[in-house]
């Protein structure tokens, strides 16, 4: 539901990072959001389209990358990515796949990460930087 | 002639949030403050128990009262004569925070043993935010529906305590209790589930016996 505010934060973040980069056009830009977040990547597209007219992002391709829930368990010790496909939304947090323990921690698929952009910068700025 | 250039950026506006939340704990806990932030539907009565808190327990108090529009249920605590700090969230659905950096800076903090931050009333957005508080203490009533648990998982997974309220009328919506106690322990097995009614009082000793054995760890 806070899909604006996520989105809003990650145009800010991006013209940030273009502007101190000279760039004069934003091109692309790479989201990664954890699995495990309440957020709505199909939402955060429509708001950053939205939100990055008349900036330097209009027009700019947005890829959204999913990032796996990952677990450690404090019963038998696993780590690593769960299995989340065909599942209930949340289910998988609560069952460790090795042992079955409930006694899980989450150690990645909480993010909403900008990763990277792709900038077009005229030439002389280039060769500034 | 212009140039592509691919820029790495790695700014993880979860992870923004979650170290202001740190920093925040921080704060109190130069002060010596036990902060419970205090999450639940809209309506199941979270200002009514930091009401009944605030009357009930020993150690001095402030409260933040976050909501929409949050001079309503400041305006409850003042009454108490504690330290009250309002945050609208306006079209937000959750405080974060820098909001709650903001309302710190606001408060007596040396004078104060406890904070309680009263969440915007809702299970969904507020889960991805950590404040900086101690504990979570999460609120529902039996007059949302017995299946409330198995719909909201994550902030039952999360939570530090769990009260379910209202259970006075709880025949009367026809709201199995027992059966949401059940449904947050499938989720978190080890979390202490108090079953209150704020017309009656019961269980509230309980809630405070649990949150000064939080302060005491
Ligand atoms: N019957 C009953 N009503 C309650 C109880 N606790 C709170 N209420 C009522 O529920 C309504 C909402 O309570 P409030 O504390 O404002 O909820 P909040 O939105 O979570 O802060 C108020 O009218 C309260 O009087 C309870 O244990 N039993
Ligand atoms: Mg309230
Ligand atoms: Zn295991």
């Amino acid at each position: 539901m806070h899909e604006l505010s996520m989105a809003d934060a990650i145009v800010k973040t991006v013209i940030d990072a273009a502007e101190k980069n000279d760039a004069i056009e934003v091109l692309e830009v790479t989201v990664e959001i954890g699995k495990m977040t309440l957020l709505n990547p199909e939402q955060i597209k429509f708001m950053l389209d939205v939100l990055s007219e008349d900036t330097i992002l209009a027009g700019a391709t947005f890829i959204l990358e999913e990032i796996p829930i990952e677990i450690e368990c404090g019963s038998c010790g696993y780590k690593g990515e769960i299995d989340s496909e065909g599942l209930d939304e949340y289910t998988p947090i609560l069952i460790c796949p090795k042992c079955e323990g409930h006694e899980i921690s989450i150690i990645a698929g909480r993010e909403c990460n900008v990763k990277n952009i792709k900038i077009e910068k005229s030439d002389e700025d280039a060769q500034d930087s | 002639m212009h140039k592509i250039a691919e820029v790495e950026i790695q700014h993880d506006i979860m992870l923004a949030n979650r170290k202001l939340a740190k920093k925040n704990q921080k704060i109190l806990d130069k002060d010596e403050v036990f902060a419970v932030d205090v999450l639940g539907a809209i309506g199941s009565g979270k200002t009514s128990l930091i009401e009944r808190l605030i009357q009930e327990m020993e150690q001095p108090m402030a409260v933040i009262a976050g909501d929409v529009i949050s001079k309503f249920d400041a305006g409850r605590f003042e009454k108490y004569d504690v330290p009250v700090v309002g945050l609208n969230t306006g079209k937000e659905c959750h405080l974060d925070a820098h909001l709650v950096e903001h309302a710190l800076h606001d408060l007596p903090l040396a004078d104060v043993d406890i904070l309680f931050i009263e969440n915007v009333g809702n299970l969904i957005c507020p889960v991805d935010f950590d404040l900086g508080s101690h504990i979570r203490m999460v609120v529902i009533s039996v007059s949302e529906g017995d299946d409330t648990v198995e719909k909201h998982p994550l902030i039952f997974k999360d939570a530090d305590l769990v009260v379910i309220n209202k259970v006075d009328i709880a025949e009367a919506v026809g709201a199995d209790q027992d059966k949401m106690v059940d449904d947050v322990k499938i989720l978190n097995p080890d979390v202490q589930v108090i079953k209150t009614s704020l017309k009656t009082g019961q269980g509230l000793k309980e809630i405070i016996e649990a949150i000064e054995k939080f302060m005491n760890e």
